[in-house]
């Protein structure tokens, strides 16, 4: 028992390995928790197990040769890690892009980002015990898959999007594909509402459970849903807005709690949300050019630095980018918003129950590959 | 536009620090500041009094010198501001993990990566490095490296 030790109080304190290889802790992440009873004392995240090195192999790589790294960053959302890469170069590149590719960027990456928050509603119901939910969540995740299938030829790592456009036009197929997903979630919701939102026993079990404040938040940088579920109307789709997402109607979804509650909210709303911008887009498709032809080969990339921010499933992910006019960049930075979502775990889990670390851990939704990088 | 007021109130206080507005926006950020090493928790407590907060702290290494760079941002208006210092190869960085407590782990991990170390943080072990890495990675002494510049290539 020499996991046993004493606390300055006398009582003896029992130190829990949570993880690294763990089904509720969603990729290698380990959690040292030190109970007391069922109660847990401190926390400490100890992450680090999936780092390759993405940042290194950035400076040494050209920069369209970094591009399909992009989507490896964070497997669940990888179109809009490389929709956020390819927008960074543009930008400090000055690439043009046709009206078109700007939709249709939109469009598959609002789809990659319900299919991330519909893995996010399987699995962190299956966390807290409802098994049924994730075949739900996953037969409608599996129609996202399809549709994406069809124009990028994958199913996680897209490598959709290229500098100056996308790769592949949608046709008529993708269209139909897209329209028909609409429709059959416009019913969906209903059901899933009816299935875990009303369900007393998941309000029950995740009510003021993993409490994150606003000021708790800001401390600790959290962005994303979990921010919005405390009532912040942050988003950078709206607070910045990059592509075309100035042109759409949607709402941010905002909670008032900021506990787990809220947080499941806050992204089950935000999926009908994509689910409108979607429609939007596909309404109002642009004909024309899915390429700027003639992206020079030799990108005139100036001295200095840019940074680009953009929205992912889990808040604020920026690029940060230094160049020295070569055509590799001198210093390629991540913000990953997973960094801070999980620090602030080392605040949330104190106090409370071993049972709940699952629920809370499961509600900030964290993707540890992208935070390891 | 409290934005405003702090840059104010910052150029008063580092009166002498370069201060250069973006207003093309092509760095993402409204302004930045250069403060030196001492300045910097001045500047962080200005900035959580303001309401911001912590969005990434990075580093660059120059043949010369680390340059450490601070993203601050506040949710409305959205405002992001960046603080930089330089520091030395050899140099101590003060911690601002009192001010911004997220700031532990964005400290430790450039303690990994470039091995600066933040004197107050008392927690420095290796973050997304082995426990027992005595290495710094993103340094440009390390590995496989493509240009190894002095600090005035790249600003001039």
């Amino acid at each position: 028992m020499d996991e046993l030790v004493k606390n300055e109080a006398g009582d003896r304190i029992y130190t829990l390995n949570l993880g690294p290889q763990h089904p509720s802790t969603h990729g290698v992440l380990r959690i040292l928790l030190d109970l007391d009873g069922e109660y847990i004392v401190k926390a400490d995240p100890v992450i680090g197990y999936g780092h390759r090195g993405h940042e290194k192999m950035g400076e040494n790589r050209l920069y369209r040769q970094f591009f399909p790294n992009t989507s490896r960053i964070d497997y669940l959302a990888g179109l809009l890690y490389n929709h956020g890469f390819v927008l960074t170069v543009e930008k400090f590149a000055g690439i043009k892009v046709p009206e078109r590719a700007k939709y249709i960027r939109v469009i598959a990456s609002e789809l990659n980002r319900i299919s991330s928050h519909l893995l996010w509603f399987g699995t962190y119901l299956l966390d807290i015990g409802g098994i049924t939910p994730f075949l739900y969540a996953f037969d409608d995740r599996e129609q996202i898959l399809d549709i994406l299938d069809t124009i990028t030829g994958s199913r996680l790592t897209y490598s959709y999007c290229r500098l100056g456009g996308v790769a592949r036009d949608v046709d008529s197929k993708f269209i139909d594909m897209t329209r028909a997903f609409l429709k059959r979630m416009s019913s969906r919701w209903a059901d899933y509402e009816a299935l875990v939102s009303k369900n007393v026993i998941f309000i029950h079990r995740t009510r003021d459970v993993g409490v994150i404040d606003e000021e708790l938040a800001r401390q600790y940088g959290v962005t994303g849903p979990n921010l919005r579920a405390c009532g912040v109307a942050f988003d950078v789709r709206r607070s910045e807005p990059y592509e075309v997402y100035d042109r759409f109607d949607f709402e941010i979804p905002t909670g008032s709690r900021g506990d787990a509650l809220d947080r499941y909210d806050v992204r089950f709303r935000e999926m009908q949300q994509s689910c409108r911008i979607i429609e939007q887009a596909l309404d109002h498709l642009p004909e024309g050019e899915i390429l700027t032809p003639k992206v020079p080969q030799k990108l005139p990339v100036p001295k200095g630095e840019v940074y680009f921010a953009f929205e992912s499933p889990r808040g604020l992910t920026a690029y940060y980018m230094v160049g020295d006019g070569s055509q590799t960049p001198y210093r390629c930075h991540i913000r990953v918003p997973s960094f801070g979502n999980l620090n602030v775990l080392n605040e949330v889990l104190p106090g409370t129950l071993v049972a709940d670390a699952i629920a809370i851990l499961g509600s900030i939704d964290v993707v540890i590959p992208e935070i390891d990088r | 536009m409290k934005i405003k007021d702090i840059e104010a109130r910052m150029g008063k206080q580092f009166a002498g620090c370069p201060l250069e507005r973006d207003e093309a926006g092509v760095t993402g950020a409204l302004w930045s500041i250069s403060v030196p090493l001492a300045g910097l928790r001045d500047a962080a407590t200005e900035f959580k009094d303001a309401g911001f907060f912590l969005e990434s702290i990075t580093a660059l290494d120059f043949e010369d010198t680390f340059e450490l760079v601070y993203h601050f941002n506040c949710y409305e208006p959205c405002s992001r501001v960046i603080v930089r210092m330089l520091c030395g190869h050899d140099q101590l960085a003060p911690t601002i993990c009192d001010i911004f407590r997220g700031a532990v782990w964005l400290e430790r991990e450039v303690h990994d990566f470039f091995g600066i170390v933040f004197s107050g943080n008392s927690d420095m072990r290796p973050l997304l490095l082995p426990e027992d890495a005595d290495y710094h990675p993103l340094r440009k002494t390390f590995g496989k490296v493509g240009a190894y510049h002095k600090r005035e290539v790249i600003y001039g």
